[in-house]
């Protein structure tokens, strides 16, 4: 049996003990915190390997207590501790070379442990109080991961920390309402019906939780704004990565064992999903920081994973679910690519970027397999989980119910919003690595092996997992519960022979070119219509979506966007700044009317207590 | 695994498509010529280009991402060749393909655009960086009418996504082109396909005129051969694509050849007719056109057969 407790509180024991040791031995503390996450990788895939069950802490001196240390052992939490353990492995990796340099983030890998502690805590904690402990630290640590440096990075990780915040006061409120209902505070024990108001209230406060920590609409204002401020390994650990895999694993759990849903739930969560879709990536489309664009995307794929887990089917939550780990591969990838681009170059800005390919060619080959993962290209892992969810809806459309009957606007919006992640990262990739370089980017160099070895492995998790999803991923991860039995047959497109065409088709090609005297090759200046090429003359690929913007139906949307209409955080604050000056009308500063504030609120009081 | 290679490289993939797509160019051009009122290439004219284009001197941009830029037009070649694969074998019944096909195609038919997207970007040149960002929007602009049309094939075709299923249905009931939604279906995925193919009037990426073949322009040699094939694979798979979704598939049994051939050939003679009566639009009125006509027409045909007309 192994104690779960040692993979809990170990990285966050060493957390706390290396906030002792000072910010000169960064390398020091990053060897530790490498150290540290092998072990609970290790640590993770024995959990995974391990039987189900419900794990209880002996406590000798008042035996009820121990029932609040009451760990839930099933498929699900399993999956979410295998993956948080190999992203923790993953980044601290990165963090290595990344963040030794950056003066400015103090205690990053205490923070970083306590995180991936918590990470495991949340995601295997029965009891609901232990779990909101463990989620509430993760928003604490989230914010102090962010370098709050000048003005702006500090607004947006006070803006992360007021929505991550006030999203957890709205879960204790909500697992109030469930134990007043259940009267239990275990996971495990406790499955409602979405019919009585204080049920739905429950699940709605619930839902806010789920959202706000994986970022999906209206609750996501906080990624973008975090993500472009955030160290790159830091927006690839939390909001990319661990975010992500928590916020979906317990939006999975209301669905699955807290709540059954009605269908006016499933059509709630489903307008959710299509919306976080196409209005991210439509935000994505216009943005010129390539980190926020990420950060949209990061908003984007909640969509697809909201809608395949609502769909209620096993195909759909499988669907949903490896959406999420595929998400978690490549997001958290692109993340680090960018931090790489942005440690070599110092930008941030697609307009100031290009032609970086042959200067970092593995972060390129990195970043294209995460981009065409992410945009649905076969046959990487991004296709695999979205055509699962593109056959989920559609089998989901032979239903009856009213969200069964809107399938066509299901299936259109997941669609399209795939093809506009595809035009985006176009763009992305464009913008970074092709086109024209910059004579100031003719000295960058590859980043160290600590930096692209991570991207590599998880670029090559990204093709394995796609290529080996039928036969291999998905019957090994997602043989849990309701999952093992109804999957259908997902594999029946068979990712393998396709990889083999793809070796074939390189064959042919280079067959091809030898036919062709590719040898005889020569190299030569771009051709432009015979006008002279001169260094300005160069088509940005930001210029690639303007037309989009000048339709007066989206230039609306767009303005609206920019004015912060659509963002939670802005409108909360209007909202109370506004209380705020009417109640500063009884300020006066005068003393006798404060007096006379007293007087009758105190006689109010008696009156009301007699 | 040695079937599979087979279908990929011999039938129906890379080199009887390209062999079918190669006459079917000829065609094409040959019909253009007699509405320009001219000869018209030779029949063997699609292969010389290709051997004369492999035997041409290759230049690479020297400014651009070199190993992108090879690369690209052979996963262009890659894409064409296993969308035949996907298309060709439940269209000509070779083998029934799998639940769910018809999604996979959607996407695999996205890769020669894409590849082409790349290469050209990775080509450094301004001008094919142009012809890019008009290739990608209007893969936006007919993604949607495209899948739209489909998922009226769907619900006419009773909910299955399967291209094989799909064909048998219309066997039994008779072709989707008999239809009402069926012919609004089969205009607007014509006019998908149409840009699809990069055809006149949505010719916008390669625009010869102002952009100087935009995508393209720094191809040459081996790597212009290439895409060229490409294009003529997808010159025969997407109208194969259409007679399996609207008019109930091909066959080489008997009489049917002669039905057959007629088919794919009417759907190439309504795409030259289309881009030879017809100047290029600009990109923003091509996205107006899908966006507003194209997905009004789509619609209609789905809420039509929703009413099972």
């Amino acid at each position: 049996m192994i104690d779960f407790r040692l993979l809990i509180f170990m990285p966050m024991l060493v957390g706390f003990v290396l906030f002792i040791l000072p910010e000169s031995l960064k390398i020091i503390k990053g060897m530790i915190t490498l150290i540290i996450s092998a072990i609970t990788l290790y640590y993770s895939f024995l959990v995974f390997s391990s039987d189900n069950g419900i794990s209880v802490m002996p406590c000798s001196i008042y035996p009820p207590a121990g029932n609040f240390f009451a760990l839930n052992i099933d498929g699900l939490s399993k999956l979410i501790v295998l993956f948080v353990g190999f992203f923790g492995f993953m980044y601290a990796l990165y963090s290595l070379s990344y963040v030794t340099k950056e003066k400015r983030l103090i205690s990053y890998y205490s923070y970083f442990l306590i995180t991936l502690g918590a990470s495991f805590g949340a995601a295997l904690s029965d009891n609901m109080i232990l779990f909101v402990f463990f989620w509430g630290l993760l928003g604490l640590t989230l914010y102090k991961l962010i370098k709050g440096y000048d003005e702006a990075s500090s607004s947006a990780a006070k803006k992360t920390l007021v929505l991550i915040g006030a999203s957890d006061s709205i879960l204790i409120l909500g697992i109030g309402l469930l134990f007043k209902l259940s009267g239990s505070y275990h996971m495990s024990e406790i499955n409602l019906t979405t019919t009585s108001a204080w049920a739905n209230g429950a699940f709605i406060c619930l839902l806010i939780a789920s959202f706000t920590k994986a970022g999906a609409l209206p609750f996501h204002t906080w990624v973008p704004d975090y993500v472009e401020k955030a160290p790159a390994s830091t927006s690839a650990l939390l909001p990319a990565s661990l975010d992500k895999l928590l916020g979906i694993y317990f939006l999975a759990r209301i669905i699955i064992n807290l709540f059954t849903l009605t269908s006016w739930a499933t059509l709630m969560l489903l307008i959710v999903g299509g919306i976080t879709i196409i209005a991210a990536v439509m935000m994505a489309l216009v943005q010129h920081n390539f980190k926020k664009l990420l950060g949209y995307h990061a908003v984007s794929q909640v969509g697809y994973m909201i809608t395949g887990l609502a769909l209620g089917t096993p195909l759909g939550i499988a669907a949903g679910l490896f959406h999420m780990i595929n998400n978690a591969i490549y997001k958290g990838g692109l993340f680090l690519t960018a931090g790489s681009v942005d440690k070599r170059t110092g930008k941030n800005d697609l307009s100031e970027l290009g032609g970086l390919s042959k200067l970092m060619p593995i972060t390129f080959f990195a970043a294209l397999v995460f981009a065409l993962s992410i945009s649905g290209i076969p046959p990487f892992n991004g296709f695999y989980s979205k055509w699962m969810i593109y056959r989920g809806i559609i089998d989901f459309g032979s239903g009856s119910g009213i969200a069964n009957q809107l399938w066509i606007v299901w299936l259109v919006l997941a669609v399209f919003g795939s093809a506009l992640t595809l035009a985006s990262f176009i763009k992305l990739i464009s913008g970074i690595y092709l086109g024209r370089r910059n004579p100031e980017f003719e000295k960058v160099k590859e980043v160290s092996i600590l930096m692209w070895l991570p991207q590599a492995i998880l670029a090559l998790a990204c093709i394995v997992s796609g290529i080996f999803a039928a036969t291999w991923v998905i019957p090994k991860l997602f043989n849990f519960g309701p999952l093992s039995s109804g999957l259908g047959d997902p594999g029946m497109w068979q990712s393998q022979p396709v990889s083999i065409l793809i070796l074939v088709s390189l064959v042919v090609g280079f067959l091809i070119f030898w036919m062709g005297n590719m040898k005889k090759h020569r190299r030569s200046d771009s051709f432009i219509g015979g006008e002279k090429l001169q260094d300005e003359l160069n088509f940005s690929p930001l210029e690639f979506y303007k037309t989009i913007g000048s339709f007066k139906f989206l230039a609306f949307f767009y303005d609206k966007a920019k004015k912060k209409w659509f963002d939670i955080y802005h409108i909360g604050k209007g909202i109370i700044l506004g209380l705020n000056s009417v109640f500063s009308i009884c300020h006066t500063g005068i003393l006798s009317s404060y007096i006379m504030w007293v007087v009758a609120g105190v006689a109010i009081l008696l009156i009301i207590l007699i | 695994m040695g079937k599979e290679i087979f279908y990929f490289l011999v039938f129906p993939g890379l080199i009887f498509s390209g062999v079918i797509g190669g006459i079917l160019s000829w065609i094409d051009r040959k019909i253009t010529a007699r509405v320009q009122f001219r000869q018209g290439p030779p029949f063997f004219q699609p292969l010389y280009d290709f051997v004369k284009l492999l035997a041409k001197e290759t230049i690479i941009p020297s400014r651009g991402s070199a190993t992108t830029f090879v690369l690209a037009p052979v996963f262009a070649l890659f894409g064409a060749s296993i969308s035949a694969v996907f298309i060709l074998l439940p269209i000509l019944g070779v083998e029934t393909g799998f639940a769910g096909d018809l999604i996979v195609i959607i996407y695999l038919l996205n890769i020669p655009s894409l590849t082409f997207i790349i290469g050209a970007l990775a080509s450094g040149n301004p001008l094919a960086a142009v012809g890019a960002s008009r290739e990608m929007k209007l893969i936006l602009s007919y993604e949607v009418p495209f899948l739209l049309v489909l998922i009226s094939i769907i619900i006419k075709a009773g909910m299955t996504i399967n291209l094989a299923e799909i064909i048998e249905y219309q066997a039994a009931n008779g072709a989707f082109i008999g239809s009402l939604s069926g012919i609004i279906g089969f205009i607007t995925i014509i006019m998908c396909i149409q840009a699809k193919l990069g055809l006149v009037p949505f010719d916008m990426a390669e625009g010869e005129g102002e952009i100087c073949d935009g995508v393209i322009i720094e191809s040459s040699g081996s790597i212009l051969a290439m895409f060229k094939l490409t294009k003529y694979i997808m010159l025969f798979i997407l109208p194969a694509l259409i007679t399996g979704l609207f008019m109930s598939g091909l066959s080489f049994v008997g009489i049917n050849i002669l039905w057959s051939i007629l088919k794919i050939f009417a759907v190439l003679l309504l795409i030259t007719l289309i881009r030879n009566t017809n100047p290029r639009v600009r990109i923003k009125q091509a996205m107006k056109f899908f966006w507003v006509w194209m997905n009004l027409f789509a619609i209609i045909s789905i809420i039509l057969a929703i009413f099972g007309l």
